[in-house]
């Protein structure tokens, strides 16, 4: 049996435990233990014993207070986990899962009465409904417009465009409420790769109503995730509500 | 895709020892709150979240230097877990370092993607060393035995030569990647490289108990 030199993979797990790496010097680590292979005994030993140095050096800092809330809104978040679906980020390519429940909380029936009291305010509400939206937007004739309900659990959510046309409004009843530093942040997934909509918090009541400045026709899929208000450029949790476009 | 790499699934190996030699009752106290986290426990969850969050809120913190993309990053790193229990694999390591390590990434992946480094670096300036916070949750993290490992630590890290100890932190601590901490410190990249493996091993070898 010949001994395999591991000094390149030694020194590249050694920064990439630390978050070192760069990603060519990534792809050289995972290049280089893609030929030892996944039974090679040695790598393994590496990476587990890097790995473990890397963790236990949390400990080297004082531990931090921690918002008495935090522990109940993470325990909700877990709460809304389901089965997967395929995701790709919009940067990096970093292949995935995304995990969304896709049975439903309440009968069908109540879905096409939250878009239709949308649309209502949409078309008759005219200017006036604009103080409700969030994002701006004008309104719109929803006669002419498509209407696709979301799936989840997370409450009742419809989107309204006209095919063709750029803008969209995102209206929905009954939703949770996301925990209290956090918004709901709209997805529209264009081949695979997610592209930010926009991010909204529901009204006390559950309502809300949202704008999209965007053109719904290249978009096959949307979803809806969890988000810090920051309203991050990529999606960081997992999808409480999709709507499939096609 | 570090955590995929760190913590990707294998199985057991026998030719090889255990890389935690002498598990704790702690560390079998974790892994019980794995095992039960599961079967859909929820309050083995709250179990490690209460113990362990402190010490991963002080990292994330750090890394990302924003108080709410920190608790992003704790909150992922916990949810990994809920979501997916058996990622974790006992002979790999220890509950708490998989936890750790896991939020780290997490910590490292939101502060290159938001750019927050550069608003961290405008906030609090220069690379501070270690940050001794003055923290309410101290009284609770005694109980749990973990100054002792923060001790345990600290030391290996303070026995480091001072040029291989700043290339470490400034990686882990501030989330730089090797080449940014080169140009940062005006330094050949093969010198940091070199200071990084030459610094880890010595850790490795301290933390691990295991001579090279």
């Amino acid at each position: 049996m010949t001994m395999r030199d591991h000094s390149a993979i030694e020194e590249l797990l050694s920064a990439e435990v630390l978050g070192g790496l760069d990603d060519r010097d990534r792809e050289a680590l995972y290049r280089e233990m893609g030929e030892h292979g996944p039974d090679c005994a040695e790598c393994r030993q590496l990476r587990d014993e890097y790995g473990e140095v890397a963790g236990r050096m949390a400990f080297a800092m004082d531990p931090a207070p921690i918002r008495p809330e935090l522990e109940e809104e993470t325990v909700e978040l877990a709460r809304m986990r389901g089965e997967a679906v395929p995701y790709r980020r919009v940067r990096g390519g970093r292949a995935g899962l995304w995990l969304v429940r896709r049975r439903h909380r309440r009968p069908h029936i109540l879905r096409p009465l939250v878009a239709a009291a949308a649309a209502v305010l949409l078309f008759f509400g005219g200017w006036a409904a604009r103080d409700l939206i969030e994002g701006g937007g004008p309104p719109f004739d929803v006669t002419t417009a498509r209407v696709v309900t979301f799936q989840g659990e997370a409450g009742d959510l419809a989107v309204a465009y006209r095919p063709g046309q750029t803008g969209a409004y995102v209206f929905g009843s009954n939703l949770q409420a996301p925990p209290s530093n956090r918004v709901y942040e709209v997805w529209m997934f264009q081949e695979g790769t997610p592209v930010r909509g926009a991010c909204f918090r529901p009204k006390p009541g559950g309502t809300s109503l949202t704008y999209l400045d965007a053109n719904l026709e290249t978009a096959q899929q949307m979803a809806v995730t969890v988000e810090s208000p920051s309203c991050p450029s990529a999606p960081t949790t997992q999808p409480i509500l999709t709507a499939d476009l096609t | 895709m570090r955590s995929a790499l760190l913590f990707e699934e294998r199985s057991a190996d026998p030719d090889r020892g255990d890389a935690v030699a002498g598990l704790d009752v702690t560390e079998a106290r974790d892994r019980d709150l794995v095992r039960a986290i599961g079967r859909g426990n929820e309050e083995a969850f709250r179990g490690l979240f209460r113990r362990y969050a402190p010490s991963a809120m002080a990292v994330a913190r750090r890394v990302v230097g924003q108080p709410y993309l920190a608790e992003e990053a704790v909150q992922e790193g916990f949810l990994a877990l809920w979501r997916n229990p058996h990622a974790y694999e006992e002979m790999r390591g220890s509950v708490k370092a998989w936890l750790m390590a896991t939020v780290h990434n997490r910590a490292v992946d939101l502060v290159r993607r938001e750019e927050t480094q550069r608003r961290r670096a405008e906030n609090t300036g220069p690379h501070e060393g270690l940050v001794v916070l003055d923290d309410p949750a101290e009284s609770v993290v005694d109980e749990m035995g973990l100054p002792e490992e923060r001790k345990v630590v600290r030391a290996a890290l303070e026995a480091l030569p001072p040029e291989q100890r700043a290339v470490i932190e400034l990686m882990y601590f501030s989330g730089l990647s090797q080449t940014t901490i080169a140009e940062k410190l005006s330094l050949p990249l093969g010198t940091v490289k070199s200071r990084t493996l030459l610094g880890m091993r010595k850790l490795r070898s301290t933390l691990s108990g295991m001579e090279r």
